[in-house]
């Protein structure tokens, strides 16, 4: 069965609809070390050809003709290091180059950190599903820990001494027996010459002195002093810039162009129309203005008369989906898991809750929106941009342009925001396809309103969820219809409707129970059963921040918690008879960081007493805890609130403090897993609180932040205190985890204070705001 | 076009421009400097935040033509030696994380600071709230002006 984390991998290396299940570019992952001199008169480390590489042409055959370095020492001690993933936020070009330093022993103040450019041999390049150090943890280690090797090899080589016997400390290399001692730079030109030593140990993790302190990121000068980083930073010579044109309504095209308007905006220089590709995640189709200024596009795209071919989905509405959405729930389509007598448990318990929920489409909203650049020059295309997945880039660029791959170069730039939007490479493709068009340097750009009404949003649906207690209190049935928008419908897939919008499986392709377990306690109640449909819609759809562990955790927590508040039973109790043991789950073999309920334990034990659940909560204020396993990580909140009247008769909801414990394996950088807690809280509040894209007439409504309203520093947590467990478990990434469970915890500690239960979202929709 | 004349870090420029264009393009497409950023084009977020004669100003909204004889200020000429105290509290306290919305940010906190030196978390909050952190780095954000209005305070030799 193909999991989540194989499309994304896939997706790293430009495998973008295919059903390949083995991609053979994974192989590059074991491509070996190879060691010269730098030209600095130091050391290079870079990794030689893998099977896939010799594939290439001309480039690659020469032995350093474009390596792909990873780690340079200067004979004056400094060192650098090739970052090759890319950088939006979730601190990568920090935290990866850490795993590096951390294995070559080397002072952090002496390491520099540069981008590495798209080039196969780094074995896939793109981030997702919160993978950046789950994937590259033993390679880069392994990689810094080579590089050592080979210092320490010179270092013995040049005494006459054994390497057993020279040690490392912070950038130096020393033999304890004679005492003596040489810098990494005055050793980097002999380790140059040396054969690559083969399965070098790796440090044990008790003496690790960067790995699991907070380091702060590596761009931060550049950031607090405004220098070019993103993609929207781009400046190319002679580089015009578009604004594209499209259909307002979902999957409409351009049927008739009238630009003589546009043509006369001073500073318009060219209209380009876009073909589109038939996959719309891949390219959409439009109308490009290409202008001297950013402004001048702008005005010139505003000035454009096009007749439009609405498509079949022009009288599409929220209300119109809400219809189709219950049908749904009211005879769901697909079982994906039944198991005991479901209707018979419900009948028989003594406590029953049912209840409906419904969820928006959301918007990404990157505050850095949509753009990228690309260069066209004889025959070949330099793609620059906030890339997330430079190898899907790369792969769709081709096949919109006609330009054969190994001729598109791309280069990925820091990322003002993804939350799953740049998963996408549709931005790629049309600066590509209007680069190629006008034969030149071009940078296109959207405005907000565009970047807003043309994003693939989380999907919208609706679940129900019927479950039951004995008359113990023990949960003895499970009943839940997810009636939800899919993604892989909308792209295309030709697996069909998907997967993370369920419980993470494939409609009609779940053969064990590996993947709901992973994903989901509930599914080991006796009688459970799960069904699913999926509207037919022209909206479209892709990942947002979590996906669909964000609504479905929020059904599955406030239900749990109800449930308990109706027996009158601990939450934390309710959950942990769920939860089962470690040997309860099944593991898939493939996975070094399956799911273990004893961890999720041990995270929410943790979560309710720091954070005082269950204790009284100061006068006028109450507490609510939720929890929630994704993407190989553990997370648990307690959130202590207050509510008072508001305007509009709306009650304001003020947090007070949040505790939040997470367990990632070995923590890595503290500082960014701290930072992914306080974002990835203040993120979920704001998306529940606010975050709604209403349908109509076949169009997204969302105008600008006026209308869709993003979460301020005045709305956000008075306080934010985040605990990691210590472990030396394999890491796993944050990026997403603290998402999942923070609005049902802020909905149960609402329920705990007012009795009434949200069930939906916008939580602003239901009366309540921040 | 009218020639616009205008000075932007202690520099003077000047540029054929239609006097409609937003500061923001003009800096950004004109004069190259791309610190200030582009989030909404309709003052909902701070991005494009510039000091015009030192006051935070949206450089998406702000006509080009209407600044007149107003200095402008911008994230590149903040400090001589990108040294202001919200840039070092910024850098301290690790805020950015996407660090799109920073330079913005920081303009709105060196305004404020600029005219309180020492403010109370309501006056922090009222003079933040325009600038959104799609990232919500909000709790950091709080912590770096507050460590910033303290370096002032010590640079200055001021009471706090």
């Amino acid at each position: 069965m193909r999991t989540r984390l194989d499309v994304l991998k896939d997706a790293k290396h430009g495998i973008v609809e295919e059903t390949r299940t083995r991609s053979k570019e994974r192989r590059t992952r074991r491509s070996f070390i190879s060691v010269s001199v730098a030209a600095t008169g130091g050391l290079l480390v870079a990794l030689r050809a893998g099977p896939l590489a010799r594939m290439q042409t001309a480039a690659s055959t020469g032995p350093l003709a474009f390596p792909t370095h990873y780690i340079q020492i200067d004979p004056d001690d400094r060192v650098l290091i090739w970052s090759a993933q890319p950088e939006m936020g979730e601190g990568t070009k920090t935290s990866l180059p850490m795993l590096v330093a951390e294995e070559l022993d080397a002072d952090w103040t002496k390491v520099r950190i540069d981008d590495a450019p798209l080039d196969r041999k780094y074995g896939g390049q793109g981030v997702g599903g919160s993978d950046a150090v789950r994937s590259d943890w033993d390679n880069l280690r392994r990689i810094g820990a080579t590089a050592r090797a080979c210092l320490i090899g010179a270092a013995a080589a040049q005494w006459n001494v054994p390497a057993a016997e020279c040690e490392t400390t912070t950038h130096v290399v020393r033999h304890a027996a004679t005492g003596r001692q040489a810098t990494y730079g005055s050793l980097a030109g002999r380790a140059g010459t040396l054969t690559v030593p083969r399965d070098v140990p790796l440090k044990d993790p008790s003496r690790y002195r960067l790995i699991g302190t907070r380091v702060n990121g590596t761009d931060n000068r550049k950031v607090v002093t405004g220098q070019p980083l993103f993609g929207i930073d781009v400046r190319l010579p002679n580089m015009k810039f578009a604004a594209i044109a499209k259909c307002p309504v979902f999957n409409g095209r351009p049927v008739k162009i009238d630009a003589a308007r546009a043509r006369q905006v001073p500073g318009v220089r060219d209209i380009v129309e876009i073909k589109g590709l038939d996959n719309p995640t891949l390219l959409m189709p439009g109308v490009a203005v290409v202008a001297d200024s950013t402004w001048a596009a702008f005005k010139g795209r505003d000035a454009l008369v096009v007749q439009w071919d609405e498509g079949p989905y022009a009288s599409e509405s929220s209300a119109s989906l809400t219809e189709q959405f219950e049908k749904i729930l009211a005879a769901p389509p697909a079982t994906l898991h039944n198991s005991g007598r479901v209707e018979d448990a419900l009948a028989s318990a003594a406590i029953v809750v049912d209840n409906t929920y419904a969820f928006p489409f959301v918007s990404h909203a990157t505050l850095e929106p949509h753009n990228c650049s690309a260069d066209y020059r004889d025959g070949e295309l330099f793609v620059r941009g906030p890339i997330q997945m430079p190898m899907s880039a790369q792969s769709i660029v081709a096949r919109a342009t006609g330009v054969e791959s190994g001729k598109v170069h791309v280069q990925a730039t820091r990322i003002g925001g993804g939350f799953g939007r740049r998963l996408m490479s549709d931005y790629a493709a049309e600066a590509a396809v209007v680069a190629k068009a006008i034969g030149g340097a071009v940078m296109v750009v959207d405005t907000r309103e565009g970047d807003l009404q043309h994003d693939y949003y989380r999907p919208a649906a609706m679940q129900r969820l019927r479950a039951g207690l004995d008359a113990q209190g023990k949960m003895i049935a499970w009943d839940h219809v997810i009636a939800s928008c899919s993604r892989n419908v909308y792209r295309k897939d030709p697996r069909g409707p998907h997967s993370t919008e369920t419980y993470g499986s494939y409609v009609g392709r779940v053969t064990s129970l590996e993947q709901l377990d992973a994903d989901l306690q509930p599914t080991r109640i006796a009688n459970a059963r799960l069904r699913y449909g999926a509207p037919l819609t022209g909206v479209a759809t892709g990942a947002w921040r979590a996906p669909a562990h964000v609504v479905n955790a929020f059904t599955i927590e406030t239900t749990i918690d109800e449930l308990a508040a109706r027996a009158k039973r601990s939450p934390v109790d309710l959950r942990l008879e769920i939860l089962g043991e470690t040997a309860d789950v099944p593991k898939r073999a493939d996975d070094p960081s399956p799911y273990d309920p004893t961890r999720m334990r041990r995270v929410l034990l943790e979560a309710a007493e720091r954070g005082g659940f269950g204790r009284p909560a100061p006068a006028g204020r109450a507490r609510g805890l939720a929890m929630h396993h994704t993407f190989g990580s553990y997370c648990a909140h307690v959130v202590e609130l207050s509510v008072a009247p508001a305007s509009n008769n709306q009650r304001r909801v003020t947090i007070h403090k949040i505790v939040s414990v997470g367990d990632v394996g070995q923590p890595v950088n503290l500082s960014m897993l701290e930072a992914q807690m306080q974002g990835g809280i203040i993120d979920g509040i704001g998306a529940a609180f606010f975050g709604e894209v209403p349908i109509a007439n076949g169009r997204a409504l969302s105008r600008n932040f006026g209308d869709y309203r993003m979460i301020r520093l005045r709305e956000a947590p008075l306080a934010i205190e985040s605990h990691f467990i210590e472990s030396r478990l394999r890491p796993t990434g944050f990026g997403e985890p603290p998402l999942p469970p923070i609005a049902p915890a802020v909905a149960n500690a609402i329920a705990a204070l007012t009795g009434e239960r949200i069930r939906m979202m916008p939580f602003i929709k239901a009366g309540f705001t921040l | 076009m009218p020639v616009i004349s205008m000075t932007v870090n202690n520099r003077a420029v000047q540029l054929d421009v239609d006097p409609e264009t937003p500061l923001l393009w003009v800096l950004r497409d004109h004069l190259n400097l791309v610190g200030t950023k582009f989030g909404c084009g309709g003052s909902f977020c701070g991005a494009c935040t510039v000091h015009l004669d030192g006051v935070a100003a949206r450089a998406c909204s702000t006509p080009v033509g209407s600044i007149g004889g107003r200095r402008i200020t911008t994230i590149e000429g903040l400090s001589a030696n990108g040294d202001h105290p919200a840039q070092r509290a910024w850098e301290q306290i690790d805020v950015p994380q996407c660090g799109y919305c920073q330079a913005g940010q920081i303009m709105s906190c060196a305004a404020l600071l600029a005219r309180n030196p020492n403010p109370t978390d309501d006056q922090i909050v009222t003079a933040m709230n325009g600038n959104i952190c799609r990232c919500g780095t909000y709790v950091r954000i709080k912590e770096a002006v507050k460590l910033a209005a303290s370096m002032n305070t010590t640079a200055n030799g001021a009471r706090r």
